[in-house]
């Protein structure tokens, strides 16, 4: 019965991976063998590691805000009537349904220089435009913020299902106990929540990671490298270059670093499996 | 029925006569591959260009009895850098496919040689453009033939209304539409010092010029004419970093005080960035092909009747305009050789060429001088010669960022954008000047990897 | 806790359920207020792409309007055009197709394989579950390459038959991963009663454990489509040919001519193509949300 599955994995994914990492340690022109001269010459760029440390903050404090919004979102929807609830999740979970490279571009014209309708509003209220992809900072912040907008919605369901599944009586024990909002937030519904929490965490970690769309599309990588993540820099390296081994190493230093993560979370999320089962 | 047959035993005729290949692959499929030909072809953004090369690839099917597709692919997000990655990594695809900036050179080992297309190409027209042959001439072997379709060079294109009584210059006397009236006085004094000038002038009055400074590469180009005006040499024919220099702070100087008077957002501009800089009649110049000019035409037309195409400013090493060649080249492993070389032949003809850049509305620019004096520069408008500067003419010489360098790694330096970046660094990141040519060193030491 | 709520004597358990109530109504209009304010940002951007969508594109070019409204009165123009004189209705069926046998396939390898692996334990069984995770890792800038050489292999060069084979690689893992979670949580009871009946491993599945586990299914199923119907990277690489394009890249492609974005169509584009999703989640949602959660927290 798994035998179409093994099929998909080994023929489409764990072969195509295997031949990127041979590819990845060919020279430039895929003529000789350079074993893992591609990888030491990144890691002696600084470029590399700037990307390095973009991936990181990128992906983790996309996270971060997506889980908190998610969170919040999901707290509110569930203090509704449940009449209310259905109306209210649907709209919140546009952004999610809509293609991303296509929102990605609504959201690249919104910050556009010339014509960006956020600047129009600011000027209109006599404040300063803001330099929303210019600046490097501020690109950072615009890349952040349209990941944030297009996965906040699927921690909000994720988080939404997961409160549903909190008994209604220990919430109302606890009131009766004096236990106020916050108290009943941190000791009930955290714990609770945890393993779901832990594995919306990861996959979205995953996906923001290697992230490609939204920084392409809305910076390039620009101003002065400052947004490249390892997929747009691998896209660089690999394409407009044309080096397609250095890119396939570029890309590979994902692999490893999302394995570990992925270790750590599942291992937490086994281990609380099996005090509560 | 009767044209199929009749298509088919030419097409053996030439599958015997050409390749051995053909003759040699089974009687099928060589009959098959022999009688098509597939073309996988920078989609161009003018409507109705892409309509004059169909024209010419059917008149040559007609003619050849050869069947001839085309599919036309953007070069939006790489696309067709994308496609032609994958083709040579698996040897099969298109039979020609046409390669953008430093493509050829990427896929050189999987492009049949085409010497013998080039050369009689150059024996009929006269010399080729030099960025054309430092792109696709590789070791002595000519690896693509340049196109009309795309090839572009970035000269100025200023707002003749804007110019005139905002900096004093009036831009359609400095470079008439007729080269031989061109007064020397003052082409001679449209140098860096009077384009930063008029460009403090234009920023006063509210309308600054707007010159790209991402990572693209209409960024990337008019940074190479101005390094190229001032002498500096990033890397050397022989592998010697050369950026530390006084040509380098000399040009940084002058693109410093171009920032300060240019819109902020320049950093963040993309391809299209400074054409609606222009269009939105916000801005009073730009350096790009006429593609800016020609949406104003549709879009805004007040700006476009006011839009001049000429000659970029002069340094003390001359005058340098950034060119970006276009190349087919035909994959080695297409089964049609002969009849592709054929076809990029016929379509390289100076009467095809003259259809193209008709249709393209002059934004298309051959690789040859002598078809400078093709009509469509002369008589598009408005206003009347608007583009007839378009080509370059007079002591303009065209130049592309990373040449002398190798071409392997002239092109990591044109990709990774290192001369804008310099810039940026400088001017928005407030970097030291030292510091910043050291980064460039640094960087420019990652291209030289063997 | 539950028995301390209980042993609270009845009369104070009064007077707390009035000031409950007080405190539920500032709660809930905070909440309002709150959701309002996250509305505004989940939603500005789609509505800005309905605003871009019925203007004329006039009205764009002379871009002294206010953007965030309609000045020049609502136009249909935008779709119009784009349904008659674009490929984008062939996009559109291309990707209605691709989709739906992508979906279809990967339950058909999901659902068999995550039952194979929840409920019956054999020889590798745990590494085969982990190695199908670590797959959901490599990204698939990296495997388009590779993929490239097998498309061809096939014959299935610009064909969108190739992104029927391709697409899996996107959604397979993540589906078989929440399914095995989806079946493990069903109880073991249910199937050692199955057995003492007689029945087989594949009666079994069918006639106990896919009614059982069919919320699970309806959410792998979703994020099946949406991903498929969303793939970007791979369309890009492989398909060429404006007959064989798909939604995403060909709406893209061909709206965005040089310099020339025909913002009207592609926002109109957009909205076209998150229709159905839309729909479907509209609709499905409730298995989901119940799916989706009961598979990834037992996996």
């Amino acid at each position: 019965m798994c035998l179409p599955l093994i099929l998909v994995i080994v023929g489409l994914i764990v072969y195509p991976a295997f031949y990127s990492i041979h590819l990845s340690m060919l020279n430039k022109a895929q003529t000789r063998f350079i074993g893992l001269g591609n990888f030491r010459f990144l890691l002696s760029r600084d470029t590399f590691w700037m990307v390095v440390e973009q991936s990181a903050i990128f992906a983790l404090s996309a996270v971060f805000f997506k889980a908190i919004i998610g969170l919040i979102t999901a707290h509110l929807i569930n203090n509704l009537p449940t009449k209310g609830q259905r109306k209210w999740r649907g709209m919140l979970l546009v952004p999610w349904v809509i293609p991303l490279a296509l929102s990605s571009l609504a959201w690249w014209w919104l910050f556009d220089p010339t014509l960006s309708a956020f600047n129009w509003v600011l000027t209109g209220l006599g404040l300063r435009a803001i330099p929303w992809l210019s600046d490097p900072y501020w690109a950072r912040f615009s890349v952040i913020l349209v990941n944030v907008w297009y996965g906040a919605p699927f921690f909000l369901i994720m988080y939404l299902a997961a409160l549903k599944s909190v008994p209604e009586q220990l919430y109302e024990a606890a009131a009766i106990d004096g236990a106020n909002a916050w108290q009943r937030f941190v000791h009930i519904t955290l714990p609770m929540m945890r393993n779901i929490i832990a594995i919306t965490v990861l996959f979205s970690l995953i996906v923001t990671f290697a992230n490609f769309d939204i920084v392409q599309i809305l910076t390039g990588g620009g101003p002065r490298n400052m947004t490249h993540v390892f997929a747009t820099y691998a896209f660089l390296l690999g394409i407009r270059s044309g080096d397609l081994p250095l890119g396939a190493a570029t890309s590979l230093f994902m692999f490893p670093i999302l394995a570990i993560a992925a270790i750590f979370i599942l291992r937490g999320v086994r281990k609380r499996g099996r005090e509560i089962g | 029925m009767a044209s199929s047959r009749l298509s088919r035993r030419s097409v053996l005729k030439t599958a015997v006569l050409g390749s051995a290949a053909a003759i040699t692959s089974p009687y099928v499929s060589g009959v098959h591959a022999a009688g098509s030909l597939s073309l996988g072809v920078w989609d161009h953004w003018v409507p109705g260009a892409n309509k004059a090369l169909v024209k010419l690839c059917n008149e040559f099917g007609e003619k050849n009895k050869v069947d001839v597709h085309i599919d036309f692919i953007t070069s939006q997000g790489e696309k067709d850098k994308l496609t032609a990655a994958a083709e040579a990594q698996a040897g099969t695809g298109h039979d020609i496919m046409s390669h953008r900036d430093w493509n050829i050179r990427i896929h050189q080992e999987q492009l049949e040689p085409l010497d013998d297309v080039v050369g009689g190409l150059i024996k009929k027209y006269g010399p080729i453009s030099p960025v054309a042959e430092y792109l696709a001439k590789i070791k002595g072997t000519w690896r693509g033939v340049p196109t009309t379709v795309g090839s572009q060079v970035k000269p100025c294109c200023s707002r003749i209304d804007l110019y005139q009584q905002h900096a004093g210059i009036d831009v359609r006397e400095m470079f008439p539409p007729d080269e031989a009236k061109w007064d020397k006085a003052k082409v001679d004094g449209w140098t860096w010092e009077a384009y930063v000038a008029a460009a403090q002038k234009l920023y006063k009055a509210g309308y600054p010029v707007g010159l790209p400074l991402g990572q693209s590469s209409d960024a990337v180009d008019w940074v190479g004419g101005l390094f190229n005006a001032y002498g500096v040499v990033m890397v050397d024919a022989k592998d010697n970093i050369r950026i530390n220099s006084d040509e380098t702070r000399q040009a940084m100087e002058i693109a410093r005080k171009l920032v300060e008077v240019m819109p902020p957002d320049v950093f963040a501009w993309d391809d299209a960035g400074n054409n609606r800089w222009l269009i939105s009649g916000k801005g009073s110049g730009i350096m790009n092909p006429p593609s800016a000019w020609a949406v104003a035409k549709r879009d805004n037309p007040k700006v476009a009747e006011n839009c001049w195409t000429h000659p970029v400013p002069k340094g003390p090493k001359g005058r340098f305009v950034g060119q970006l060649p276009m190349f087919y080249g035909i994959w080695k492993f297409s089964k049609n050789k002969t009849a592709a070389k054929e076809l990029l032949t016929y379509i390289s003809q100076k009467e095809a060429v003259a259809q193209l850049v008709e249709a393209s509305v002059g934004y298309d620019l051959p690789s040859f001088k002598t078809m400078y004096d093709l009509p469509t520069w002369k008589n598009v408008e408005p206003p009347p010669g608007t583009v007839y500067n378009y080509p370059p003419r007079g002591d303009e010489q065209t130049s592309i960022t990373g040449a002398p360098a190798r071409s392997e790694v002239g092109a990591q330096i044109y990709n990774q954008a290192i001369n804008t970046v310099m810039i940026s660094k400088f001017t928005q990141g407030k970097e030291k000047l030292d510091e910043v040519i050291k980064w460039a060193e640094k960087e420019l030491e990652g291209t030289l990897r063997a | 806790m539950t028995t301390a709520a209980l042993a609270v004597p009845a009369t104070r358990r009064l007077g707390m359920r009035s000031s409950l109530r007080r405190n539920r109504r500032w709660a809930l209009i905070l909440s309002y207020v709150f959701l309002i304010l996250f509305a505004i940002f989940f939603l500005m951007p789609p509505y800005y792409m309905i605003v871009t969508a019925f203007k004329s594109d006039a009205e764009m070019a002379r871009m002294a309007t206010n953007p965030w409204i309609i000045a020049d009165g609502v136009t249909l123009d935008q779709f119009r055009i784009l349904f008659t004189q674009t490929d984008f209705l062939i996009y559109f069926k291309n990707t209605a197709i691709v989709t739906a046998c992508v979906v279809v396939i990967t339950m058909v390898i999901s659902v068999l394989a995550a039952f194979a692996l929840g409920r019956m334990r054999f020889w590798g069984s745990g590494i085969l579950a982990t190695g199908i995770f670590l797959t959901y890792l490599v990204p698939d800038t990296l495997l388009f390459i590779p993929m490239f050489q097998i498309v061809k292999w096939l014959g299935l060069l610009n064909s969108y038959w190739s992104m029927v084979l391709v697409y899996p690689t996107l959604t397979v893992p993540f589906c078989t991963w929440i399914m095995i979670g989806y079946f493990q949580s069903i109880p073991k009871e249910l199937d050692e009663a199955a057995l003492i009946d007689g029945a087989g491993h594949l009666q079994m599945l069918f006639k106990i454990f896919i009614p059982v586990a069919l919320p699970g299914i309806i959410a792998a199923t979703i994020f099946a489509f949406t991903v498929s119907w969303a793939a970007f990277v791979y369309p890009m690489a492989f398909l060429y040919s404006s007959d064989q394009q798909v939604l995403t890249v060909g709406t893209v492609t061909t709206l965005i001519r040089g310099d020339v974005y025909k913002w009207g169509m592609l926002m109109a584009g957009a909205l076209v193509a998150a229709a159905p999703p839309l729909v479907i989640y509209a609709f499905l949602m409730d298995y989901y949300i119940a799916g989706l959660t009961a598979g990834a927290t037992k996996g």
